[in-house]
């Protein structure tokens, strides 16, 4: 099992089309994957479940702690992190 | 256990588990048994698919319309729809609690705001939107598209007592009394139609119960005391106790009823009071003769649209109905009114729909108690008037048949109506020197009506006071509307007055007067209605027992002296509080049927 913390960077947080993202993201490897906020560290979702990821309500600047386990475990948490990192892609 | 206060519109009691129904968002929750889970997860897994075709597909217009930006917020909500969250805890929650779909469907997603409401942060806590957005597309697909609820009423699998926050008239009026035990609302008042619904199959009912939807939890017994005006939230068992007696002791006498030999009933000083019964349905007939009806005062033929429109109701079919009401009714007068409705519901939009009223404005179409409608709207769409009056004229061969015009507020109206009856008349071959004409009789509901009865009465042949709609404008209050339904007071001085002038007027001509508004079903009301004159009231067969009852118990003398009285008394609490003084045993009434007081006031 692999795990990183990284940090919300857009400006709206994880909102619904960039938790969408993530699922589809997560949804391409085989590993489970489950995410938690590792600035409060209360509640660990399913990262495949875009309603779990909302309940987290990462605004901007929220720390998530993501894990990934399974064959494609380092693949997984490295493609989930850098598009968290990238601001799911949205404009700054 | 809990009491919640509310309106008693149709007499009786009942109690079962509740099935609840909203029509603002339409939903019924109910408990099914172990056999329907199957068919429960099976309607889930249907709307999910159903609104995952159309997620898709508003995702492909949005892409092509507005870009691939906004297109990816329903690629969202198609996830949402597959969530685990969602669905599937449905699914689990019909399993494990034994609910139907909506009900489930509903639990998870409170289960998902109740999480989401602590979130901090305004941006994200708007995207509950979102969720709500999917929920209610899958609560629309779990409903059949035109139905409504009452397919899904159609799913219970045991009788229960219906709990709702509003009850479109049309739905009542399709309500299996066999499976509704008792009906909880959260709107209405004993005039609407739903009330009036509710007694004509005798279904005890409660309106204006604040809030009573949100008690309703899985197995919640739900008591309604049509009577008292009372819901009871699962009762304490002496409560079901003391109303199952109630109810052996009203299914006893109802029994006797009968026996008690129907037909004139005299006040304790002799004077002749008749009841007829106000009906809307052909399989009403029975309960009208069982409670000693001495005819039909009002058939309210508009019940028989039920929504539809006013052409797929043709000539032979109503007359089929009338025939059948006036045979089985015979030898007592039936009184057909002609069709009371507005032109959205002509066109099919049913008695007091709660959602046609945009509809109908977007049509262009009249609605509101001063628009086209009624008397107006069948002298404007003359091809159904001319329908529905071959119709009357054909089976009126067969009996005692009157009609009877709704809303009329001018000699004029009334002349071009007989007219038309009679060019109608002759059209099927009717008039013949055997066949008398079929009378024709106004509602007298229009304050320019109530105010020249005697110039009516050379061209009316009898007289019907609708009480609701007289009070209604009289007073100028809408009593669909809750903000002013209050101002609705049959007791306000200026009804009693109308009603007194009313007779005055028409008895020169020696036409008859008749009561058929609810009004009467009241005790204190029917009291001071003899004491203005009225002899003749018709109202729904589940009240008539007991208005002949009191009748019997009161005498015309004290009744008169009371009536003119409470004509100069300046409020309605003044007379109320004349009422009490003089009639002390109605504060009780109805209980207490054995060795009730004797019904006399001071003399």
């Amino acid at each position: 099992m692999l795990e990183r913390t990284v940090t919300i960077r857009n400006p709206l947080g994880m909102h619904a089309r960039a938790a969408a993202r993530f699922v589809h993201a997560a949804g391409a490897f085989q590993a489970r994957v489950t995410v938690t906020r590792a600035d409060r560290g209360d509640r660990r979702v399913d990262g495949k479940s875009i309603l779990g990821l909302l309940l987290l309500a990462a605004a901007r600047g929220a720390v998530l702690q993501i894990t990934a386990e399974g064959a494609d475990e380092g693949e997984a948490l490295g493609a989930l992190c850098r598009l968290v990192e990238a601001g799911f892609g949205e404009e700054p | 256990m809990t009491r919640i206060p509310g309106l008693p519109v149709s007499p009786g009691v009942a109690w079962g588990p509740a099935a609840l129904m909203l029509q603002r968002h339409p939903t019924m929750r109910y408990g099914i048994p172990a056999a329907d889970v199957d068919r429960e997860i099976g309607r889930l897994d249907q709307a999910r698919e159903v609104s995952a075709t159309q997620l898709r597909a508003i995702r492909a217009r949005v892409a092509q319309r507005a870009g691939a930006d906004l297109a990816s917020l329903f690629e969202a909500q198609v996830l949402m729809l597959d969530d685990a969250l969602l669905v599937p805890r449905a699914r689990r929650i019909v399993e494990s609690d034994r609910v139907n779909a909506e009900w489930a469907l509903d639990r998870a997603f409170d289960e998902f705001c109740a999480v989401f409401a602590e979130v901090g942060d305004d941006y994200l806590r708007e995207r509950r939107g979102d969720v709500a957005d999917v929920v209610g597309r899958l609560r629309r697909n779990l409903l059949p598209a035109s139905a409504g609820g009452v397919r899904v009423l159609a799913g219970l699998a045991a009788p229960a007592v219906l709990v709702a926050d509003d009850l479109a008239p049309s739905f009542a009026a399709q309500l299996d009394p066999s499976m509704i035990l008792g009906l909880a609302l959260e709107t209405g008042s004993r005039t609407h139609h739903s009330a009036i619904l509710a007694r004509s199959l005798g279904i005890p009912a409660v309106a204006g119960a604040p809030a009573v939807t949100a008690q309703i939890r899985p197995g919640t017994t739900v008591l309604v005391d049509g009577d008292a005006g009372e819901v009871v939230i699962d009762p304490a068992q002496d409560v079901v106790d003391q109303a199952r007696s109630r109810r052996a002791r009203r299914v006893a006498s109802a029994g006797s009823a009968p026996a008690s030999a129907p037909g004139p009933v005299t006040t304790a000083d002799g004077v002749a009071v008749r009841f007829l019964a106000n009906i809307e349905r052909i399989d009403e007939i029975d309960a009208a003769r069982a409670a000693g009806a001495e005819g039909i005062g009002l058939f309210r033929s508009e019940f028989l649209l039920a929504g539809r429109a006013v052409e797929a109701f043709d000539e032979e079919a109503q007359y089929r109905v009338y025939r059948d009401v006036v045979e089985r009714m015979a030898p007592h007068p039936v009184a057909i009114r002609t069709f009371d409705v507005d032109e959205a519901q002509i066109a099919g939009g049913g008695p007091g729909e709660p959602d046609d009223g945009a509809r109908a404005r977007e049509a262009g179409l009249s609605r509101g108690p001063l628009g086209l409608r009624a008397i107006r709207l069948s002298l404007g769409h003359r091809a159904a008037f001319e329908t529905q009056l071959r119709a009357l004229a054909r089976a009126g061969r067969h009996g005692a048949m009157r009609m009877l015009l709704p809303l009329v507020s001018s000699v004029d109206e009334l002349r071009e109506a007989r007219a038309a009856l009679r060019s109608a008349t002759r059209d099927v071959g009717g008039s013949g020197p055997r066949t008398p004409a079929m009378p024709v009789g106004i509602m007298i509901e229009v304050p320019s009506a109530a105010l020249t009865v005697d110039l009516l009465a050379a061209e009316a042949d009898f007289f019907s006071i609708g009480t609701n709609d007289l009070i209604q404008y009289c007073l100028a209050v809408d009593r669909t509307d809750g903000r002013v339904a209050g101002l609705f007071d049959p007791l306000h001085p200026a009804i009693l007055r109308v009603i007194r002038d009313i007779i005055r007027l028409a008895r020169p001509s020696g036409r008859e007067v008749a009561l058929c508004g609810e009004m009467a079903a009241d005790p204190g009301a029917l009291v001071l209605l003899l004491g203005l004159g009225v002899t003749e009231f018709s109202m729904s067969p589940a009240a008539i027992p007991e208005a002949r009852e009191l009748v019997r118990q009161v005498t015309m003398r004290e009744a008169r002296r009371t009536a003119v009285r409470a004509v100069s008394r300046p409020t309605s609490t003044d007379i109320a509080a004349l009422l009490a003084a003089r009639f002390p045993a109605l504060a009780s009434w109805p209980a207490g049927r054995d060795g009730r007081p004797h019904m006399e006031g001071p003399s």
